[in-house]
């Protein structure tokens, strides 16, 4: 099989960025963007200077004032960093449709596996995407080259903000050994302190345990570690971005909150809007996951599957809840949840022969349908289920 | 002379009356080349340089120009080859083209990341930009440049025609530094190609292709599309060859027109002309 080549341009603290070219003024200013007016803001983005400082993203406002005095607030505009995004994949295009984009954050992966008799080989279209983008848009992005999404991404942030690194194929993990486990991507703060309890502190330790050892602890997450630490990624660049991979609902709580009934409740919103918008793009998606954020920063994620895939609120709904059942397990305040859906299908136009639906289930599907009805008329939050309230 | 155990360059060097000479390519790790035939069908990029190393003794690594060189990197590379195989390392662009970051720190990294090739290498080469003319500030980075790498084997390629003059030829020849004869296309403004030994201990050449139409496209499947034929490789070392190898005790030769594995069939070609003399 044909070694792949994944170029990850990623421009480092986008947001900040985009401002910058917007009012050069800005340059040599330190900079955290949130929303200033928030009851209770959370940092959005933050310059080079200012994380020196401390500040980091998540991170309230007023604790981020305090690590960086010196830094100007500015409000988030989610919808002009999209606008450099769009702008960013438009310079990429040409080079190869395999383009899997992050939402507004400066990331994104490209598949350049095959172009070479075209463009070159990989390190050159690299380089001279940076030259073009540069040139284009002002931006200043990193770029690394490797075999996978996976050790492109941690190439990356070996050398952040500035540079470029390409990791060769057949090097991957060697380039991982020596890295302390936290450059691993996907890894949960729990899953780090049970690594670190194990005395675990190298990727390239890691990688000594075997498929079995590590079932042990992590389960099925066994696994995704065992090949992540090895290097092994074999997810494909998935053209058009997270947009089309997942789909997902974010929801910060006025003041970090222990009810799980009020969690529920915003769950179940959150699920209507998730819902809507899989049934307007014709998409059925089969795992639903959702993540909590403890006000001590920490985060816990799970998921529950629904084989087939689904697009009804009333089964979203009950997948979300049986994951939130599995993610919160600490008696900690809960800050903020993330819905997502993902594993997402095309639903299936065509009927079934003979209706398998439960007359409970035509029932709901045809709820479902009449509140889609009523949101498309009236605007999307006019009508709710109950448990919503 | 290189620092290499004598006997271990036998077959794949080019050694008659004149001094010895080593031809390989620009590079080897090309997925192209395996579509062209130089790599059989199903390599894959870690084994390349074994295999590139059953053909020729030497080859000048590309990717250090892209990126800044890593001991670490090049440690696992120097393993893949046999101990009495060359490299010739491109300096770092942020040192010759994109001179933006802090040059001296560029330099020092350099100098770190180059550690674990030094037994095996033929010479850092220096290519100059097509914009980096003889002014006054070029003049004091490139000597600040050579300092900084003084006790490394360096080679320098100029592009712009404006340094070729007999006072930059003297400079080089007193710090023992090689001045990499190139063939282009002969296009106004750049260097030409000449014969001259500014280092008696190694001469340096590259092969770019004559693509004249290629060469400013911006692209390098167009730049370096180019088959020599064996009349021109002939006439070239008839006419610049021979020259240079009778005044140095060493040669260095790349062919650069990688395009369709075209480089290592014309190093071959040239390996074989210069055998039947």
């Amino acid at each position: 099989m044909q070694d792949r080549s994944i170029i990850h341009l990623n421009v480092t603290d986008f947001a900040v960025a985009v401002e910058r070219l917007q009012d050069s003024s800005l340059k040599r200013i330190p900079l955290i963007v949130a929303p200033e007016q928030a009851a209770r803001a959370l940092v959005y983005d933050m310059s080079e200077e200012a994380y020196g400082d401390g500040v980091r993203k998540g991170m309230r406002l007023d604790r981020a004032r305090r690590y960086c005095r010196r830094a100007q607030i500015l409000m988030p505009r989610p919808r002009l960093y999209r606008r450099a995004m769009s702008a960013l994949v438009a310079q990429v295009i040409h080079y190869t449709p395999l383009v899997e984009q992050g939402k507004e954050d400066g990331h994104l992966f490209m598949d350049v596996t095959g172009t070479h008799r075209l463009f070159g080989p990989a390190p050159d279209i690299a380089w001279r995407l940076r030259k073009q983008v540069q040139k284009e848009l002002g931006l200043d992005p990193v770029w690394s080259l490797a075999s996978n999404k996976l050790v492109s991404k941690v190439a990356s942030r070996m050398v952040r903000p500035l540079g470029e690194y390409i990791v060769g194929a057949g090097e991957e993990s060697e380039f991982l050994a020596p890295l302390p486990l936290s450059m691993l991507p996907g890894l949960s703060h729990e899953e780090l302190g049970l690594l670190q309890d194990f005395n675990l502190e190298r990727i390239g330790q890691l990688a000594q345990l075997s498929r079995e050892q590590l079932a042990v602890p992590f389960r099925k997450r066994g696994e995704y570690l065992y090949e992540a630490s090895r290097g092994q990624d074999r997810i494909p660049v998935l053209p058009g971005g997270t947009g089309t991979g997942q789909v997902c609902r974010e929801y910060h709580f006025e003041d970090d909150t222990a009810e799980r009934s009020e969690v529920q409740g915003v769950l179940t919103s959150l699920v209507h809007e998730l819902g809507r918008q899989l049934r307007q793009e014709g998409k059925v998606g089969q795992r639903v996951g959702v993540r909590l954020s403890y006000s001590d920063g920490r985060r816990s994620v799970r998921q529950a599957t629904e084989a087939g895939g689904t697009d009804n609120d009333f089964l979203l709904r009950q997948l979300a809840l049986t994951a939130l059942d599995r993610a919160w397990q600490r008696r900690v305040r809960i800050r903020s949840c993330v819905l997502i859906c993902d594993r997402l299908l095309p639903r299936s136009r065509q009927q079934t022969l003979f209706v398998l639906n439960s007359p409970q289930e035509q029932q709901q599907e045809k709820m479902v349908a009449a509140m889609d009805t009523v949101c498309a008329r009236f605007g999307s939050g006019t009508i709710r289920l109950g448990t919503a309230v | 002379m290189l620092n290499v155990p004598e006997q271990k360059r036998r077959v794949m060097e080019v050694q008659d009356d004149l001094c010895p000479v080593l031809i390989g390519t620009s590079g080897y790790s090309y997925t192209e080349w395996v579509d062209s035939g130089f790599y059989p069908q199903g390599t894959r990029a870690p084994e390349m340089l074994s295999l590139y190393a059953s053909s020729f003794p030497i080859v000048e690594l590309n990717y250090t120009w892209y990126q800044m060189i890593r001991a670490e990197a090049i440690s696992r590379m120097i393993a893949k080859a046999p101990d009495s195989f060359l490299f010739a390392a491109k300096l770092t662009r942020t040192l010759t083209h994109e001179r933006d970051r802090d040059w001296r720190q560029e330099l020092k990294l350099y100098r770190e990341g180059i550690k674990p090739l030094q037994q095996q290498l033929a010479a850092i080469l220096i290519q100059l930009p097509p914009d980096f003319d003889w002014t006054r500030n070029n003049r004091c980075y490139l000597a600040h440049l050579l300092d900084g790498l003084q006790g490394f084997p360096l080679a320098v390629e100029f592009r712009h025609i404006s340094w070729a003059r007999d006072s930059v030829f003297a400079e080089l020849e007193q710090r023992r530094v090689t001045l990499v004869t190139v063939d282009a296309p002969s296009l106004p403004g750049l260097f030409p190609c000449l014969d001259i030994v500014t280092n008696p201990s190694l001469f340096f050449v590259r092969f770019h292709g004559r693509n004249h139409q290629g060469w400013q496209s911006g692209n390098m499947q167009k730049k370096f599309d180019y088959s020599y034929s064996a009349e021109e490789l002939e006439e070239w070392n008839n006419r610049y060859l021979s020259s240079l190898r009778s005044k140095a005790t060493q040669g260095v030769i790349f062919f650069n027109n990688h395009v369709r594995a075209q480089a290592p069939r014309d190093a071959a070609l040239l390996r074989e002309i210069l055998h039947q003399e």
